[in-house]
């Protein structure tokens, strides 16, 4: 990795530069859309299609690891979808505890959105999210 | 095409967004208590029925909670700023034309959408934010705000509505609904106006309306008589869409015990001045005068009030300087021997930060140092970035003691990452 000046570099990376995460920064072959001015990309936009209906819940439980859902996973709930079928959605019991099944599992009373993604990150900040 | 406007109103608002997240509440008496777990705020339907008023003092129902079953939560308003903004987006969304009235109402004008059935699109409204957002909202309709709002009244209190009342038609429609309604619950009529409309014989809505406009303005000045065109159906009130400048900042609070120790009271004045400067920047506005109130418990004898108010000669949005006069004004004048409740800080008197006039000798005394505004300015993106509060000026941290106690708040389900409501697998 080269050593730059954190100045010489674009904003978001001048953001992190402080903060004492590492960027590695590759030179040599030219980015292909250097000369592209369009928005950066971004998770929000592709995550969150409706931001007035879109809900986060955190996964607890170790139970799906078969299917690759973690203690500790963030969950994005979209109100604004309606589910069918096998859909992913968050309902709840009486009690008002919160579930995740495919909606055909689900309490059809109960529905309180439909699941769009579940993040999972690596690493020590999970890490500490998990009780 | 006519005016016609919409009154979308969430039902007990503050209960229903803790329903979102505590969907067991539903069907159940709850209650939110304002700050410092002082008394209710915000009432489910069924906790009306059990006859606990608005403002009821915990206090004093602790009991009848208990009997009842009655669930109390303490007011998580970052929880219901969040809502409410999500709610608004979705309205901003159908017309620009919107008027942010509260946390929990917002006029529509809907003249321009081309609508020809209001109720159909007050029930795909109410349906939507229901589903998508998650929390119950009745919609009124009518050729004015106030009738608007009395539409919207209407729509809450009788369930046959189903949530939606359209009273926009021609005048006698809404006659019956009127009928039913007592003249106070009229948006503007308030306690003052209540005794001479009974002396007049004006007890229902409907009699306010077939009110001589002429004898409505000898009665109740202009506003008598706009009062009376509105509830015929002509609109007088304008959708107010421009952010009114405020005329005074005010930031209050209860110590979490009442106290006599300088550095608690110390601290919280400090504290409580901050936010207002704060606020006070935000609007680009600089203050001639600040004011700050002390007093005891009102329900324990001896009840006593204080206050100092302290003049600017060069107006100010500077927290320093703000709490450093607020402050020593406190300590030189005022007898402080007594077991304080609540702190109270007012700013007042603005010129905006722009239009500074100068002084009768022609020279402009710079209000804030560049070095301090910068300091300001540093401190305010801080906080903003991070959360209020993680900058301060040394004095507001002097002592926790006069935070709210605030037992039942529920968690921050959607602004903390920490707090994130939990779903759970099965094993």
């Amino acid at each position: 990795m080269d050593q730059l000046n954190s100045a010489d570099l674009p904003g978001a990376y001048q953001a992190a530069a402080g903060t004492g995460t590492t960027i590695s920064v590759h030179a040599g072959f030219p980015n292909p859309a250097a000369e592209r001015q369009g928005a950066p990309l971004s998770l929000d936009k592709l995550l969150i299609r409706h931001p007035s209906s879109t809900y986060f819940f955190r996964i607890r439980g170790h139970s799906w690891h078969d299917y690759g859902v973690f203690d500790g996973d963030l969950a994005i709930i979209d109100r604004a979808l309606s589910p069918r079928g096998r859909d992913l959605v968050v309902w709840w019991e009486e009690s008002g505890e919160f579930r995740l099944s495919p909606l055909d599992g689900a309490d059809r009373a109960h529905v309180w959105g439909a699941i769009t993604a579940i993040i999972h990150s690596y690493g020590a900040q999970n890490e500490a999210r998990r009780k | 095409m006519p005016t016609v406007y919409a009154l979308i109103d969430c039902n007990n608002f503050f209960v229903s967004c803790e329903r979102l997240f505590r969907p067991e509440l539903e069907g159940r008496p709850v209650v939110v208590l304002s700050s410092n777990d002082g008394c209710a705020v915000s009432r489910s339907q069924e906790a009306k029925d059990l006859g606990i008023p608005m403002g009821a003092p915990h206090f004093q129902y602790r009991q009848l909670f208990a009997d009842q079953g009655v669930v109390a939560c303490s007011a998580n308003f970052e929880l219901y700023g969040d809502i409410s903004e999500r709610i608004t987006n979705l309205l901003a969304s159908i017309t620009p034309n919107i008027e942010v009235y509260s946390v929990d109402e917002s006029f529509l004008d809907l003249g321009q959408l081309d609508l020809t059935d209001y109720t159909a699109w007050g029930r795909m409204v109410r349906h939507h934010i229901l589903q998508q957002v998650g929390v119950p909202v009745s919609v009124g309709v009518a050729g004015s705000k106030t009738l608007a709002k009395a539409a919207n009244d209407r729509a809450k209190k009788l369930p046959a509505l189903g949530g939606v009342l359209d009273l926009s038609g021609s005048g006698e429609a809404a006659d019956d609904y009127l009928a039913g309604m007592p003249v106070t619950d009229i948006w503007g009529v308030g306690r003052q106006l209540a005794p001479r409309l009974r002396a007049e014989g004006v007890h229902s809505a409907l009699d306010l309306k077939r009110m001589n406009y002429h004898r409505a303005q000898q009665l109740m000045g202009i506003h008598g008589r706009h009062l009376v065109y509105e509830l015929n159906g002509t609109a007088c009130l304008p959708l107010a869409r421009d952010h009114k400048p405020q005329v005074m900042i005010s930031r209050g609070r209860q110590f979490g015990e009442d106290t006599r120790e300088l550095y608690v009271i110390e601290s919280a004045v400090a504290a409580l001045a901050a936010r207002a400067a704060a606020s006070l920047r935000r609007e680009h506005q600089l203050a001639r005068q600040a004011t700050v109130y002390l007093q005891t418990n009102r329900h324990k004898p001896g009840y006593q009030r204080t206050q100092q108010t302290v003049r600017f000669y060069t107006p100010t949005a500077d927290t320093g300087r703000i709490t450093g006069q607020l402050i020593e004004a406190l300590m030189n004048e005022t007898n402080l021997s007594r077991d304080w409740h609540r702190a109270d800080v007012l700013l007042h008197d603005f010129v905006p930060e722009a239009g500074l006039q100068t002084d009768l000798l022609g020279t402009v005394d710079l209000p804030l140092d560049d070095r301090s505004r910068r300091k300001l300015q540093a401190l305010d993106a801080i906080n903003a970035r991070h959360g209020k509060g993680t900058v301060k000026f040394a004095a507001e941290n002097l002592s926790q003691a006069w935070q709210p106690r605030r037992r039942l708040v529920s968690p921050r389900y959607t602004s903390a990452w920490e707090e994130l409501p939990e779903v759970h697998l099965l094993p």
